[in-house]
């Protein structure tokens, strides 16, 4: 099945191989190896970093390269088009380019090793006012929301040539959908994936200009009774034009067909614990996205947890899967983030130190404890690999589950204590109530906040001569 | 001469330094200098600008990405030290260089600068800087000593005087003249509560506003205090360039040759060459990070505004020919960072901060080593004609206070 030639995808630029003997069958954990010509190759299960306006947020492109082991990023392309509302051309799609470069790749300044997903929207996405049409979608860009249309994005695609593409799915963000639109969001992702892989691979296009770019098709997040006829077309008619599949919730998983299995398998589930992403894996997803690893970093948090879980774990109490660096307990404690832990942040600084960072707004803060959230998260992939090749997977994930705190702890985001005359803290780590609605907006105030460069001193008189910074005077 | 007017006199005690001090050259025409500072931290060569880190972190770059920049030396602020992470967790952490894992050179001021001009209400008395207390309203007291003492804790490399601070523009002349003599007044108190001569390098203020002759006055005195390396302070706020050069020519004028020298908060890099030319050794200003943050970089010819539209679609370097990180091309080992990228992320990511702060204070850095290659090459005046036809183009453009500086030691930019 899918292995004579016409059905094979139209660019033979991806190959996704299946390592391990679960292979395509659904609903168990797998190892693979997503190689694309040119690029890192990408050893799955494994997660793909999210950006901001093309960069990981707070990490500079030289520490990405000198400090990350990032193999592959997503973009959103909202982030990138504001332009398209005003009738003009996104510069992104007139940055220079040879005919084998990716002008997404040279507009974000990124070297040629990583694989580039491009999708529609950010992840996690902002629920849009408007909502979308038969032939496009709502997306938000920094001068407000818009409509994507269908050959819009085919566009985007053909003049910003990503890796992979993730085609449009009629999402709806803010609710339920109920059975009527159930059936709309089926029809309309149909219809956009035919059309779209049409226009970039169809017989119509000729050999030079059809896209190199991979198509991951959308499974929407619904039964697989609900959308038969779109699994089957996928299965059919549309094979030869995907190279994988995206995921909006990991019951998708079991909804993929066993013809569609060897396809690569694509996330955006918004897991919130590394215990959702084991089970994830479990169920047999590939490629994953993390934003409560932006979260966890903006928090002020380092996660702190390592698969399988050290043997000598005392079962007594569940250890925490994070630790929070506000915490007044960490202000002299120049222990590195993590015991052992061989990232940027903990080799070279401490805990004392993120703290004060913290307390002190310093950009840096972030920059240091999404390297060190990063790399854990690294490990923790790099290990379930090797737990299961070795055949341990479900048992050790079981030692995990009693290992570790069902959730991330809260988020308290608290500077020095907050006096009753002062205004609310309202830091860049106030807990998100709603992570969700992260947006631009947010990311905006936060950049505002991180850039008031004057301290002003939220200490009373105590705090100052306490400080040694100088004395009360009597009278 | 008023009553209170310190004595010429020897310190009270003898002053240790903690430095070496390598002239290797002056410029047959100006009055500029090429030399290297020893400090505790490794050498800094001279002329330098030294990027301002006020919160033990420069602007969300790691400690590698300033080292190649080049820094050997930048600044801390003992006034926000001292409030976080406070003495205590510095003195238990082991001082600031342990804080922030910077193996290099700190210099740290007063504190006094700061709590005077961002604090409402401070007065000074013969005591200390009086203030009240952001937050409750206590009247509070910070005194040389206790600037001292936590300078000591934060074990910065080179640390400053306490000195009393008035605006140069101030128009109260008794005032400017009681602030000069106070500060020397409070020097020795300084040098008195300083712990760790032997490892961190105590800086006297030059104080005394605009007037010269206070000024000549005021490095008499200071001199002969001996400490290893001398500040001229209570520039920078708002008075005339003019003003500005003949202060800093004033003072050079009097100074040890074997003596580092350091004009505080002095950041425009026109101001910089001409305070070079003048004989002064080291810089800072938090300027070119600060604009950094706001789009803005730094380049031969100016400022590039990054968030100007006409940007959007410029993919070529910052600078052209620059070396650093930022805009090396990627086959030189560099990023190839376009300015249209920089467009797209200034002022709404980070990392666009980031990125623009190193090309700026690499563009600072390696400036001054240009400078200082042309002083041992003995090109100086040409390495001047150069520079500032590059930033202002038309001679016609050049401003008055450069040409008029310049001129007072040698070099007349109006000349072909
Ligand atoms: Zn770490
Ligand atoms: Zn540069």
């Amino acid at each position: 099945m899918g292995s004579d030639a016409s059905q094979r995808p139209p660019n033979d630029m991806v190959n996704f191989g299946l390592l391990n003997s679960a292979t395509a069958s659904t609903l168990a954990p797998r190892l693979g190896k997503l190689a694309i010509a040119g690029r890192n190759a990408i050893l799955t299960p494994h997660y793909i970093p999210l950006t901001s306006r093309g960069t990981v947020p707070h990490i500079a492109h030289d520490v990405m390269r000198e400090q990350t082991a990032i193999s592959g990023l997503y973009f959103g392309l909202e982030d990138f088009i504001e332009k398209l509302q005003k009738k003009g051309c996104p510069p992104v799609y007139k940055t220079p380019a040879a005919p084998n470069e990716s002008p997404l790749r040279n507009f974000v300044c990124l070297p040629e090793d990583p694989v580039l997903v491009l999708g529609p929207r950010r992840v996690p996405p902002l629920a849009c006012p408007a909502s979308n049409t038969p032939n496009s979608i709502a997306v938000l860009t920094t001068v407000g929301f818009a409509q994507l249309e269908t050959g819009q994005y085919v566009e985007a695609v053909q003049k910003m040539r990503p890796d992979i593409a993730v085609g449009l799915a009629d999402l709806v963000l803010t609710h339920r959908p109920g059975t009527k639109r159930q059936g709309k969001m089926v029809d309309r992702t149909h219809a956009f994936t035919t059309y779209s892989t049409e226009q970039l691979y169809g017989d119509a296009v000729s050999e030079e200009n059809r896209s190199k770019t991979a198509y991951f098709a959308p499974i929407l997040p619904l039964d697989n009774a609900q959308q038969t006829l779109y699994l089957e077309d996928l299965e059919d008619e549309l094979r030869r034009y995907i190279s994988g599949l995206a995921l909006y919730e990991s019951a998708s998983l079991s909804v993929v067909p066993e013809s569609l299995g060897d396809l690569p398998r694509l996330l955006f589930s918004e897991p919130a614990t590394p215990h959702d992403i084991l089970r994830e894996v479990s169920l047999g997803a590939d490629l994953l996205t993390i934003p409560f690893l932006g979260d966890t970093s903006d928090a002020g948090m380092a996660l702190d947890f390592v698969f399988p879980p050290p043997s000598d774990a005392p079962a007594t109490e569940p250890k925490p899967l994070a630790i929070d660096l506000w915490a007044p307990t960490f202000t002299t404690d120049t222990a590195p983030l993590q015991e052992a832990c061989q990232c940027y942040t903990c080799r070279n600084h401490h805990r004392a130190y993120i703290h004060h960072l913290l307390s002190a707004k310093e950009m840096l803060a972030w920059s240091l404890l999404h390297l060190h959230n990063l790399h854990t998260m690294d490990s923790f992939f790099a290990k379930i690999r090797e737990s299961i090749e070795q055949g341990t997977f479900e048992s050790d994930v079981q030692r995990f589950q009693r290992t570790y705190a069902p959730q991330l702890p809260e988020k308290t985001g608290e500077g020095p204590r907050v006096r009753g005359y002062q205004a609310p803290s309202r830091g860049p780590n106030e807990p998100r109530r709603n992570p969700r609605a992260y947006g631009r907006l947010d990311i905006i105030e936060k950049f505002a906040e991180s850039q008031s460069s004057v301290a002003t001193p939220d200490t009373g008189a105590e705090g100052l001569e306490e400080h040694g910074f100088a004395k009360k005077l009597s009278s | 001469m008023s009553t209170s007017a310190p004595a010429t006199s020897a310190p009270r005690k003898p002053m240790p330094s903690a430095l070496k001090f390598d002239l290797h050259t002056k410029c047959s025409t100006t009055k500029a200098r090429a030399s290297t500072l020893h400090l505790p931290h490794g050498s800094v060569p001279l002329p330098i600008f030294m990027p301002v880190a006020t919160q033990a972190s420069l602007k969300g770059l790691t400690y590698d990405q300033l080292k190649q920049t080049g820094c050997m030396l930048c600044l801390n602020n003992t006034y926000h030290l001292g409030l976080k992470p406070g003495q205590a967790v510095l003195d238990e952490v082991g001082g600031a260089h342990k804080l922030q894992g910077w193996d290099r050179n700190i210099l740290t001021d007063s504190g006094g600068f700061q709590m005077v001009s961002l604090l409402k209400l401070a007065t000074v008395t013969e005591d200390g800087v009086r203030f009240l207390s952001p937050h409750d309203g206590t009247p509070m007291l910070l005194t040389p000593e206790h600037s001292i003492s936590l300078q000591n804790s934060i074990g910065s490399d080179i640390i400053m005087q306490l000195d009393d601070v008035i605006a140069t523009t101030s128009p109260d002349h008794a005032r400017i003249e009681e602030a000069m003599e106070r500060s020397v007044r409070w020097l020795d108190r300084c040098i008195d509560a300083h712990k760790y001569p032997e490892r961190q390098n105590l800086f006297c203020i030059i104080q005394g506003g605009l007037d010269l002759e206070l000024r000549r006055k005021c490095c008499a005195e200071m001199v002969a205090r001996d400490t290893p390396g001398i500040a001229i302070g209570g520039l920078s706020g708002g008075e005339a360039k003019e003003e500005f050069c003949k202060v800093v020519d004033t003072c050079t004028g009097l100074l040890p040759d074997q003596k580092p020298r350091y004009v505080m908060g002095v950041g425009y890099p026109e101001d910089l060459i001409v305070g070079v030319a003048l004989g002064a050794d080291m810089f800072d200003c938090v300027w070119p990070t600060r604009t950094a943050r706001f789009g803005n970089a730094v380049v031969p010819s100016g400022t590039l505004n990054l968030r100007n539209h006409t940007f959007a679609q410029d993919f070529r370097p910052v600078q052209e020919g620059c070396t650093c990180t930022i805009c090396r091309p990627k086959d030189q080992g560099g990023l190839g960072v376009t300015r249209a990228y920089l467009h797209h992320i200034a002022a709404k990511e980070t990392v666009g901060a980031h990125l623009l702060t190193i090309h700026n204070v690499h563009y600072l850095l390696s400036l001054m080593g240009a400078a200082r290659q042309a002083i041992l090459e003995d090109r100086f005046p040409a390495f001047l004609r150069e520079f500032f036809s590059k930033l202002y183009g038309e001679k016609s453009k050049y401003p008055e206070w450069v040409v008029g500086a310049l001129r007072g030691v040698g070099v007349d930019l109006m000349e072909d």
